[in-house]
């Protein structure tokens, strides 16, 4: 998987690229605990995200957590695959999907 | 002992001392050898010169025993009484400066080819030769062409005197020089040449002596060199170097920690070995400690890992048949953890006589953390569940339970049914978990696509919604977990829905235990081999 990040002002864009799985998300959370700090618009582009696991949606909940106190958090571009998966766990309640 | 004997001589001469000995001896005797030569020539040419000033001094004491002016005069016959005289001077004077000849000559100056001789003395005994005398005007010529050189200066008078040496001569008389100094009238002017030839005996006696002096010195200083060289590079490099050798083929065998070799040269790169060796063993020692160490905590942890994959599977229900003496209904499930411990779990038990509560979860993640989380979901679902109340309120209170110690965001999809046995309804609540499936009597195994609400973990203060259905007799419910459709093969592809579907189908006339069987069956087929990473749980019911 490869994460591409884009900082501007107060946001940060995050590209998502591959699987989010157990293996890689990690690494993803990782990134966003490093990277988080004053951010007050997290945008995730999952264009180019394949699949994601539940372990990915743990650091998408993490994230969401985080963002909920310091300002908003939007993933575009989802694909059908995770957006089934997001309706299926019932994340598209609580996450902003664009 | 023949093979011994030249063993040890290839010992000895692999050895270093031997080598480095050998090297230096041999650098002294051709230092000794090149010494030896340049000093000869030194020698013999500083001889050489101070031999040639002294037969100048001879010569030119001899020039005053001849009158310059009139030795033309004698070769004509005249003044006899004079040359007589002067003749006489000067064989006197040879016999007493011992040299072997004293001749004077007139040179005939058109090309210096040849000569008269004017006086002519012979010593025979001085330098061990036979010179015969010559008589006055005798006449001869001059061949070599370094005597006309000479000759040539002196009637010139370019120098004061001119030397020929013979180091070797072919006649085999001794080394010896002639020197010449011209013989002048009252004018100044050139008359002839006094030419005296002396042995130099004295090099040749000198010059052995000093040949041996070197040699003996070269080897004497070859000797002591060798032997203190020998003594010193044992003691400071040989013997360290064989320590430090020694005591790496021993750690090699025992990897133990040796007495510290310490300080075992004055030579720095020596000691720096030695200092590497001691501090690589005490590393390795305390690496191969800490490798036993981890080695022996890692089998510790397996240990624990077997014994908590114990655990965790006899917390649910795995004798089957479960429930032998019920026939109203069959039951089968299954749990394998892609590690030794998983995330997922089912779970089923009676709330009372008539009410069975189904439960089905998956922990985001793997391994330890899952399994933990795991534990507790399932003991607060099914403490809760035996409280009563519908399968919403219960997720309901799990989760604010569990939202309250969530420091780890995990989050658990539930899938939780009671099922009223005698009427086949069943109350259900879906906390964002995979869809049921369901196969009523006479039909074909379908996704049912239930009410879905978040996952339980997610975020507090959620309330979950119950949703009913009602199972006819003959009906199957089969409940699963992500791993199934998503068991993947060697090329990354999914076992997927549609297969899933399918298979049931395939297994639909099975009871539960086939069904469950069957579809573990082919998923594995599917996979090939290929390493899961996600648990593989399925429930089946079977209402009679």
């Amino acid at each position: 998987m490869t994460i591409n990040k884009q900082k501007n002002e107060n946001g940060l864009l995050i590209s998502l690229e591959g699987r989010l799985d157990t293996t890689t998300s990690p690494a993803f959370e990782q990134e966003l605990k490093e990277s988080l700090e004053g951010v007050e618009l997290l945008t995730l582009d999952f264009e180019k995200l394949d699949y994601i696991s539940s372990a990915g949606l743990r650091v998408l909940l993490s994230a969401q957590k985080t963002m909920n106190k310091q300002g908003e958090m939007k993933i575009k571009n989802v694909n059908e695959t995770i957006l089934e998966i997001f309706e299926v766990t019932g994340f598209n309640d609580i996450l902003t999907i664009e | 002992m023949q093979g011994d004997k030249s063993s040890i001589w290839s010992r000895f001469r692999s050895g270093m001392t031997f080598n480095i000995i050998g090297m230096i001896v041999l650098l002294l005797i051709v230092f000794g050898i090149i010494a030896g030569a340049v000093g000869l020539v030194n020698f013999t040419s500083a001889f050489e010169n101070e031999y040639a000033t002294t037969t100048y001094h001879m010569a030119d004491t001899a020039t005053t025993l001849i009158n310059g002016s009139h030795i033309a005069d004698y070769l004509e016959g005249k003044r006899t009484i004079e040359y007589m005289q002067s003749k006489s001077y000067l064989e006197a004077y040879c016999k007493r400066i011992g040299v072997s000849l004293i001749y004077v000559i007139i040179v005939d100056t058109s090309d210096y080819g040849r000569f008269v001789s004017v006086f002519n003395h012979v010593d025979n005994t001085v330098g061990n030769t036979n010179y015969v005398e010559w008589e006055l005007g005798h006449k001869r010529d001059t061949t070599n062409d370094e005597y006309r050189a000479k000759y040539k200066a002196i009637y010139e008078q370019q120098s004061a005197y001119e030397t020929v040496y013979r180091n070797n001569p072919s006649d085999g008389s001794l080394p010896h020089i002639t020197t010449m100094v011209p013989v002048k009238d009252s004018e100044g002017e050139v008359t002839g040449i006094l030419c005296i030839q002396r042995p130099m005996s004295e090099l040749v006696g000198a010059r052995r002596p000093y040949v041996i002096a070197v040699a003996v010195a070269t080897a004497l200083l070859a000797i002591f060199v060798a032997v203190f060289y020998t003594f010193f590079m044992r003691r400071q490099f040989v013997n360290p170097i064989s320590k430090v050798a020694s005591e790496a083929t021993r750690f090699a065998r025992e990897n133990t920690k040796g007495e510290p070799l310490g300080k075992v040269s004055r030579f720095k790169e020596i000691s720096d070995l030695s200092g590497s060796i001691d501090t690589m063993e005490t590393d390795m020692v305390n690496y191969i400690e800490t490798i036993t160490a981890s080695a022996a905590e890692k089998e510790r942890i397996g240990f624990e890992l077997s014994l908590a994959n114990t655990i965790q599977v006899n917390s649910i229900p795995n004798v089957f048949p479960a429930f032998p003496e019920r026939t109203d209904f069959d039951i089968y499930a299954s749990m394998t953890p892609a590690k030794q411990v998983g995330g997922d779990f089912y779970n089923f038990f009676f709330v009372d006589d008539d009410h069975l509560a189904i439960s089905i979860g998956d922990v985001s993640g793997k391994g330890i953390p899952a399994a933990l989380f795991m534990m507790v979901t399932n003991i607060l679902v099914s403490d809760r569940t035996r409280m009563g109340g519908t399968p919403g309120e219960i997720l309901t209170f799990v989760n604010h339970n569990i939202c309250e110690h969530n420091k780890a965001d995990m989050f658990v999809t539930l899938w939780l049914g009671v099922l009223e046995l005698s009427t086949g309804n069943l109350i259900a609540s879906n906390a964002g978990h995979e869809y049921p499936v369901i196969m009523q009597p006479g039909g074909k195994f379908e996704v049912f696509k239930d009410k879905h609400c978040l996952a339980v973990g997610a975020m507090d203060g959620v309330k979950y919604k119950d949703y009913t259905l009602k199972l006819e007799r003959g009906a199957k419910l089969f409940v699963y977990t992500d791993g199934i459709p998503e068991a993947t093969d060697h090329d990354n592809r999914m076992f997927g829905m549609e297969r899933m579907i399918d298979t049931l189908n395939k297994f639909s006339g099975d009871g539960p235990e086939g069904v469950i069987t069957g579809i573990k069956r082919e998923a594995e087929r599917f996979a090939n081999g290929a390493e899961q990473f996600d648990d593989l749980t399925m429930l089946c019911l079977e209402l009679k």
